[in-house]
C-alpha cells in the first residue's frame, strides 16, 4: 500500500500504455485467435469449426511453399543482415577521419528512412534490363546481355535478401556503432601497451565486447523473419511470386483479398507460434541470458 | 532483461495478428434472405443515406463533400458519401466484419460480390428490380446485363454503377499511317505492325528507342491469344472447368511472344510494368501498341492534344487477332455495382438512389459533376469549367447505360469505335473458386515462357498449369 501511495504517479501514468496494448495488441491478438476455431463470414453467426482452419491450412500446398518461401528469404536476411552492417560498423571504427564516418553513417542510414513503395520504385527503375544503371555497367564491363533481376524466379529470392539487408543496413549498423563506442577505451589502451595490432584489437577486444549488443541485434532481426511483407508485395510480379510469396503474403490473400477469414487467422497464428518457437529456439542456442 | 525479449514476441504476435482486427467486430446478425428494415426518418428530417464509395464522389476530400451536397440536394436526401484515398478492399472488408452500417457499397470485381453472397452480406433486389419503372425499361438498362448481378439462385444482388467497357490491343494510328500499314487483322499481321514499329523509327528521332508492344504481365494479352481461340481464366467445357491459357494450343502463342521478346519487339519491362508505366511508354512515344481499356483510347487522345493541339498523337482501338474459325476473342472487364449491405439501416433510401443513379440528373453528376464546379449551365447548353476539364468528365460514371441521355460534349475521340468492338466482341471472365492459386501457376509460365526462359515446347506448362478439378 505504501510503495502504491510513493509511485503512483507512475503508476497512473502508465495506464495509457498499458491500455494502448490491451486495446490494439492483446484485443485483437485474443479475437484473432478466436477467429481461427470460426466459419467465419462477415455477417450472420460465426460457428466455431474446431481446427478446420488450422487443418486447411496445414495441407494447403500454398502455406507450405510460403512457409519455405519465407525461411529460405528470412534466414538470408537474417545472416546477411547480421553480418553487412557488423562488418561496416567494424570498418568504419578504424577510418580515423570523422567527417568521412559521419558522412558514410548518414549515407547507409538513409534508405532506412525511406518507406518501401519509395525504394521499391527506384530499384525497379535500377534493375530495369533496358535502361537501369545496373545492367548498363554490367554490359559496359562486358556481360553479354542484361537480366531481368526482378523477372527472373532465380534471382528474385537473392534479389529481396539483398535489398532488404541494404535498406535496413544503417540502422543495424548504428546500433552495433553505438556498442563499440560504449567499449572502454582502457581496455584498448591495455592491448596496445601488450602490443596487439589493430587487426587483434578488433577480434579480442571489440568483437568480444560486442556480443551484448550482437546478441541482441540478432534476436531483434529474428523476431521479424516471420512477419516479412513490405518488400515482398512492392518486389513480387506474376513471374517470380511462386518464389517470394512469404507466409504474411499468403495471410494477406486469404484474409484480405479472398475474405477466407477463418483460415487468414489460422494462417496468422501459425505465424506466431513459429516465431515464439524460433525466438525460443535462437535465445538457447545464443545463450542470450548470458548477455 | 530477461522478460524483454518475451515481450517483443509478444509484440511480434500482436502485430502479426493485428491485420485481422478490423475483422474483430461483434457479431452484426445481419441476414441476406432478410434485410432489416429501414428506420424510416422522422417526416420532417429527410431521409439519411450513407454510401461507402470506390470511384463515384470528388476527385479530392474537398470536391467530395461538395459531390456529397450535390447528392444530397439532388436527392432530397441527407447523404454521407465516404471515399477513401486508398486501400479501399481493406476498408470494405473491415467496415463489414466489424459491423459498420452503410447504407450502399460500391464494388467492381464479381468474385468478391459472389464472396459476398455466400457469406449473407448482401440483400436481395429482385423484387426491387423488377418492379421498378426505372430499371426494368430495357433502354436505362438491357435486360440481358442483368445477368452479371445474378447469384447462383437467380436473385439480383446488385445494380450496375456504370457501364463497364473491355481491354483491347490500342494502337498508335498516326505511327501506322507514317509507315503505310494498314490495321492487323491477323497474328501474322500483328507481327508486321509490331516488327515495322521496332525498326522503322516510327517517332522519327533516328533513334533505335521505339518498342513495338508492351504490355503489364498478362494484363491483358487476350486480343493476341485470340488468334487461337484461347479465353483467360476459367472455361467450362462439358461441365468441367479447363483453363485454356495452360493447355497445349496456348504454346504457339508463347512462342510468338518469346519471338517478339528475343526481336526486341517486345517491352523488357512487361513483366515488371504496372498500368502506368505502360500507359507512360504509349504516351512519350517509345512504344506502338498497349493493350487497355476502351476508355483509355479517349484519354491518351486526350491527354496528348492537352499538351499540344498541334500534336499527331492518335490512339486508335484494334479488333483482337481473328481466331481459326475467325471469331476474335475480347475480355470484357467485371462490372462495377452497388450492393445493399443486409444490416443497411435505410434501405428504402438506398433504393431511391439506385433510381436516381440511372436518370439524367444522377448520370450528369457521375459523369461531369457537380454544377458550379465541374460545368456551367449557359442557357439551354453546359460548358466544361477548367477543373471539369481535368477530370474528363468522369466522377464515377464515364459511360452509362441509359440510351436516353445523350453526352453533353460526345465522347472523346477513339472511344466510340473502340465500345463498339467491345460490344461485338468482348465477354465476361468467369471467375470460379480457386482460381488465384491457379492463375499463380499460369502467370509464372505464361511469363516465363514468353521471356523465353522457359522452351514452351517442353515446359510441361500444359501439364503442370492444368486445373485441379
Amino acid at each position: 500500500m505504501t510503495t502504491m501511495k510513493r509511485f503512483g504517479a507512475l503508476y497512473a501514468m502508465m495506464i495509457p500504455v498499458v491500455l494502448y496494448f490491451l486495446v490494439y495488441a492483446y484485443y485483437p491478438l485474443a479475437r484473432g485467435l478466436q477467429i481461427s476455431f470460426q466459419d467465419y463470414r462477415l455477417m450472420g453467426t460465426h460457428p466455431y469449426t474446431g481446427w478446420d482452419n488450422y487443418r486447411l491450412v496445414l495441407q494447403d500446398a500454398s502455406f507450405l511453399d510460403a512457409f519455405v518461401n519465407t525461411l529460405l528469404i528470412g534466414g538470408g536476411t537474417l545472416a546477411l543482415g547480421f553480418a553487412a552492417p557488423l562488418a561496416i560498423a567494424l570498418s568504419l571504427n578504424e577510418v580515423l577521419r570523422s567527417w568521412f564516418r559521419k558522412t558514410a553513417q548518414m549515407v547507409l542510414y538513409l534508405p532506412h528512412l525511406l518507406s518501401w513503395v519509395v525504394i521499391g520504385g527506384m530499384w525497379i527503375f535500377l534493375l530495369s534490363p533496358d535502361t537501369g544503371l545496373v545492367n548498363v555497367v554490367l554490359v559496359k564491363l562486358g556481360m553479354s546481355g542484361p537480366i531481368h533481376f526482378l523477372a527472373d524466379a532465380g534471382w528474385s529470392r537473392w534479389m529481396l535478401i539483398l535489398l532488404v539487408t541494404w535498406k535496413d543496413m544503417g540502422y543495424n549498423c548504428i546500433l552495433f556503432l553505438a556498442g563499440i563506442v560504449s567499449i572502454s577505451p582502457s581496455l584498448y589502451e591495455a592491448a596496445r601497451m601488450d602490443g596487439a595490432s589493430r587487426w587483434q584489437q578488433m577480434r579480442d577486444v571489440t568483437l568480444p565486447q560486442l556480443s551484448g549488443t550482437m546478441k541482441v541485434i540478432f534476436l531483434l532481426n529474428t523476431l521479424g523473419i516471420l512477419r516479412i511483407f513490405d518488400p515482398v508485395f512492392i518486389l513480387r510480379n506474376p513471374a517470380t511470386a511462386s518464389k517470394v510469396d512469404v507466409l504474411m503474403m499468403y495471410t494477406f490473400q486469404r484474409g484480405i483479398l479472398e475474405m477466407k477469414i477463418g483460415p487468414a487467422a489460422a494462417a496468422s497464428f501459425l505465424v506466431v507460434l513459429l516465431t515464439f518457437a524460433l525466438t525460443f529456439a535462437v535465445r538457447r542456442l545464443i545463450r542470450f541470458d548470458e548477455v | 532483461m530477461k522478460t524483454k525479449p518475451w515481450l517483443a514476441a509478444a509484440m511480434a504476435a500482436a502485430l502479426s495478428a493485428s491485420l485481422l482486427s478490423g475483422c474483430s467486430g461483434a457479431d452484426n446478425g445481419g441476414n441476406a434472405a432478410s434485410p432489416a428494415p429501414g428506420i424510416s426518418a422522422s417526416p420532417a428530417a429527410p431521409q439519411k443515406l450513407r454510401i461507402l464509395s470506390a470511384n463515384v464522389g470528388g476527385k479530392t476530400p474537398e470536391e467530395n463533400e461538395k459531390f456529397e451536397a450535390a447528392l444530397s440536394e439532388l436527392t432530397g436526401m441527407d447523404v454521407t458519401l465516404e471515399k477513401p484515398a486508398e486501400g479501399y478492399d481493406q476498408k470494405v472488408l473491415t467496415a463489414l466484419g466489424s459491423g459498420e452500417k452503410y447504407d450502399l457499397i460500391e464494388g467492381s470485381n464479381l468474385g468478391v460480390l459472389d464472396t459476398f453472397v455466400e457469406q449473407g452480406v448482401v440483400s436481395d433486389l429482385t423484387e426491387f428490380v423488377e418492379s421498378s419503372a426505372v430499371l426494368s425499361d430495357p433502354k436505362v438498362i438491357p435486360a440481358a446485363e442483368w445477368e452479371q448481378l445474378t447469384d447462383k439462385d437467380g436473385r439480383i444482388v446488385a445494380v450496375f454503377s456504370k457501364f463497364q467497357g473491355g481491354t483491347m490491343p490500342i494502337v498508335r494510328k498516326d505511327w501506322l499511317d507514317k509507315l503505310k500499314l494498314s490495321e492487323p487483322q491477323t497474328l501474322e499481321d500483328y507481327y508486321e505492325v509490331l516488327k515495322a514499329f521496332k525498326e522503322q523509327d516510327p517517332d522519327g528521332n533516328g533513334k533505335d528507342d521505339t518498342y513495338g508492344l508492351s504490355t503489364s504481365g498478362l494484363y491483358d494479352i487476350q486480343g493476341f491469344m485470340s488468334a487461337a481461340g484461347l479465353k483467360y481464366r476459367y472455361v467450362m467445357e462439358d461441365g468441367k472447368r479447363t483453363i485454356p491459357y495452360a493447355t497445349d494450343a496456348a504454346v504457339p502463342m508463347y512462342e510468338w511472344f518469346a519471338k517478339l521478346f528475343k526481336e526486341g519487339i517486345l517491352d523488357p519491362n512487361f513483366v515488371t510494368n504496372d498500368t502506368a508505366k505502360m500507359r507512360n511508354l504509349f504516351l512519350t512515344d517509345r512504344v506502338g501498341m498497349v493493350t487497355y481499356w476502351d476508355a483509355w483510347v479517349g484519354m491518351f487522345n486526350s491527354l496528348r492534344q492537352q499538351q499540344d493541339p498541334s500534336t499527331a498523337f492518335a490512339a486508335a482501338a484494334l479488333p483482337p487477332a481473328s481466331g481459326p474459325d475467325g471469331e476474335r476473342i475480347m475480355r470484357r472487364g467485371d462490372p462495377d455495382y452497388w450492393f445493399v449491405p443486409a444490416n443497411a439501416e435505410h434501405p428504402e433510401a438506398a433504393k431511391q438512389f439506385l433510381e436516381f443513379w440511372q436518370t439524367e440528373p444522377g448520370i450528369m453528376l457521375g459523369s461531369l459533376g457537380i454544377e458550379g464546379e465541374d460545368y456551367i449551365k449557359e442557357g439551354d447548353s453546359l460548358k466544361l469549367t477548367d477543373i471539369g476539364k481535368e477530370h474528363n468528365m468522369d466522377h464515377g460514371v464515364p459511360f452509362w447505360y441509359n440510351e436516353n441521355v445523350k453526352p453533353p460534349f460526345g465522347k472523346l475521340p477513339g472511344v466510340q469505335e473502340a465500345q463498339d468492338l467491345v460490344k461485338a466482341h468482348a465477354s465476361l471472365e468467369l471467375a470460379l473458386p480457386g482460381w488465384s492459386d491457379a492463375e499463380k501457376i499460369v502467370q509464372q509460365y505464361a511469363l516465363e515462357a514468353m521471356s523465353g526462359k522457359r522452351p514452351t515446347r517442353s515446359s510441361g506448362c500444359a501439364r503442370s498449369c492444368s486445373p485441379r478439378s
